[in-house]
């Protein structure tokens, strides 16, 4: 009896606590642009960015378990959809940002269906041909996206209610908001049934699909999901920056993510959403050298898989619980 | 000029059958798509072409040297990283990825994307049924030629082959019977390093040798040969008759159409 109030008491302290933590990150996020550099709002832009790509490659690696290496390649199309929509179509954002998502879900259903027949590595490494194949076709096909010399030119988001976004800090505001709504999104959906799905798969699929779940349909649904919201990002991404260049989406970017991922902890959303913020800042702190960069990241990888291959929060968790 | 495609597609895809056959022996007994082969393969190549300019070694001595270094550092590798996740696949998936792209940037950072021309050990050509062939490219074919026989009858004769076909059927009967699954794993990786360090050329040949080894299918040697031919004479003949850009992008379409008709590519046991 004693225990468990003591156990609803601290779970009640724990959700201030957590509320607190939440209004103090919002609040700093709204302030950065204010009292900062462009160059910080920039990195930061980039780093919200890189949070919601690895928080949605979290829906299928983490939660439903399939490794993919092609999240970037989704990222790309989505980019190169939303830019060439505006440039070409005269499409406004409003309506190329969830065109670009859409395309990118259905694309991603598309390749997902035949791909995720595959067990195991067979799929990983066909997603990573995947990746590399579709920055062959943005890096070749020039007549459309202008191969490698990028694609310029790009307007800025048209300005809606009033708001002006071709500031810096009015695109910071809509991508930081954008990113808030999503994560809550992503949050609710792994909380939700189709989220508990999604765990059953991970943890047994021949038993998901014995009580009657349709594995093949929920693996496609996630890997599309995540494949859509990195489209939204895409369309983000090439507003914000407007100029998009194929090495942007090149294997790297895929990389980066995975390994964001997991130095955050696969399978638990904030975890892979925090990594992806250290890995930002800590590339950014480490400009003076770029060659080193990846170099230290692999490393760095390599140490993380060693000592705890669940990542932060499994750190913290060990630390927390005790248990070893 | 079809014949000339023809004969250098083979000459490609000879080379990558000789990585795959490395990559398809590990990936088929230890379950781990080795990545990090592709990063050995950059480290051989300059082993074997700092040996030959900078120490004078003839050719062979250079290949043997190159092949020294890509065995010890596989062999490593499974020591000291994959050896500890046994069984927890994805980890070494990823610590392969890991080592390829740490492997690539340290190769970069010492001797800089310039490429670097390795000296043929042979001059000249051969003018046979009215296309030439140069005699590097015929001592390539050679040597993969002899490498799979050698690899044919390692795997088929020797005791430690034995062991290895045993233990690529059933892991923990073959640990059962006494045949020490580390030994194993460690001959595996050191005879794919050593077999990816000699296919020194073409570009990307690491993700074409994955590509290889899904093709065949896992466990066959046939498979590998006829998958690596096979891909280099689509790269070939694709690259001049449909797009020169998509020269790498042909293998995924290979792969696809493969996998979606044949999911266990085309001559896969297991």
């Amino acid at each position: 009896m004693e225990k468990t109030t003591l156990a609803r008491g601290t779970s009640k302290t724990s959700l201030i606590r957590n509320g607190v933590i939440i209004a103090v990150i919002l609040a700093v996020f709204i302030v950065i642009p204010q009292v900062t550099s462009e160059y910080v709002t920039y990195v930061v832009v980039l780093a919200l960015i890189y949070a919601v790509l690895a928080g949605s490659y979290d829906i299928l690696t983490g939660y439903t378990g399939p490794l993919t290496f092609c999240h970037g390649a989704f990222y790309g199309i989505g980019a190169y959809t939303s830019a060439l929509l505006t440039l070409r179509a005269g499409f406004s954002f409003w309506l190329a940002l969830p065109v670009s998502g859409i395309t990118v879900f259905l694309f991603a259903a598309l390749i997902g269906y035949p791909a995720l027949r595959l067990r195991g590595h067979y799929f990983a490494v066909t997603t990573f041909f995947f990746g590399h194949f579709i920055y062959l076709v943005i890096l070749n096909s020039v007549k459309l996206t202008s191969g490698p010399m990028g694609l310029r030119g790009i307007k800025a988001p048209e300005s809606i209610l009033g708001l002006n976004f071709s500031t810096l800090q009015g695109s910071y505001y809509l991508i930081f908001v954008f990113s808030i709504i999503i994560v809550v999104l992503l949050y609710l959906l792994v909380k939700s049934g189709i989220g508990r799905v999604f765990v059953s798969i991970r943890e047994n699929e021949e038993l998901a699909e014995a009580i009657g779940i349709n594995t093949s349909f929920y693996k496609v649904l996630a890997f599309s999901i995540g494949a859509g919201v990195a489209g939204l990002m895409g369309s983000l991404f090439a507003h914000f920056f407007r100029l998009l260049h194929p090495t942007t989406f090149a294997w790297m970017t895929s990389e980066m993510v995975v390994i964001m991922a997991l130095v955050g902890g696969l399978g638990t959303l904030i975890g892979p959403i925090i990594g992806a913020g250290i890995v930002t800042l800590i590339l950014e702190l480490m400009r003076f050298a770029p060659e080193l960069r990846f170099i230290i990241w692999t490393v760095a990888l390599i140490a993380v898989l060693v000592i705890e291959p669940r990542g932060l929060m499994g750190l913290i968790r060990r630390v927390k619980g005790g248990e070893k | 000029m079809l014949y000339q495609l023809i004969i250098n597609g083979i000459i490609i895809g000879a080379s990558y059958a000789l990585m795959a056959l490395g990559l398809n022996l590990i990936w088929s007994i230890t379950d781990i798509p080795d990545f990090s082969q592709g990063g050995i393969y950059v480290f051989a190549a300059y082993a074997g072409y700092f040996s030959i300019t900078l120490v004078n070694l003839p050719y062979f001595l250079g290949l043997l040297a190159a092949m020294c270094v890509g065995g010890t550092m596989a062999f490593l590798f499974e020591v000291f990283l994959y050896r500890r996740w046994r069984g927890q696949g994805r980890i070494q998936l990823l610590c392969a990825i890991a080592l390829f792209f740490l492997l690539s940037s340290l190769a970069i950072l010492f001797w800089t994307p310039k490429s670097k021309i390795f000296p043929p050990s042979l001059q000249g050509a051969v003018e046979v049924l009215g296309f030439t062939v140069s005699y590097q490219r015929i001592l390539v074919l050679v040597i993969a030629f002899v490498l799979f026989v050698l690899i044919y009858f390692f795997i088929q004769n020797t005791k430690i082959g034995k062991a290895i076909r045993a233990s690529s059927q059933d892991r923990e009967v073959a640990e059962i019977v006494g045949i020490n699954i580390n030994t194993v794993n460690s001959v595996v990786f050191a005879i794919g390093g050593m077999l990816s360090s000699t296919a020194a050329m073409g570009d990307l040949p690491l993700l074409k040798s994955l590509v290889v080894v899904i093709l065949g299918g896992f466990g066959s040697v046939a498979g590998v040969l006829v998958g690596g031919i096979g891909l280099g004479l689509v790269e070939s003949l694709g690259s001049v008759y449909i797009s020169a850009g998509y020269q790498h992008g042909f293998a995924f379409f290979v792969l696809i159409i493969v996998l979606l008709l044949f999911p266990r590519g085309l001559f896969g046991k297991v």
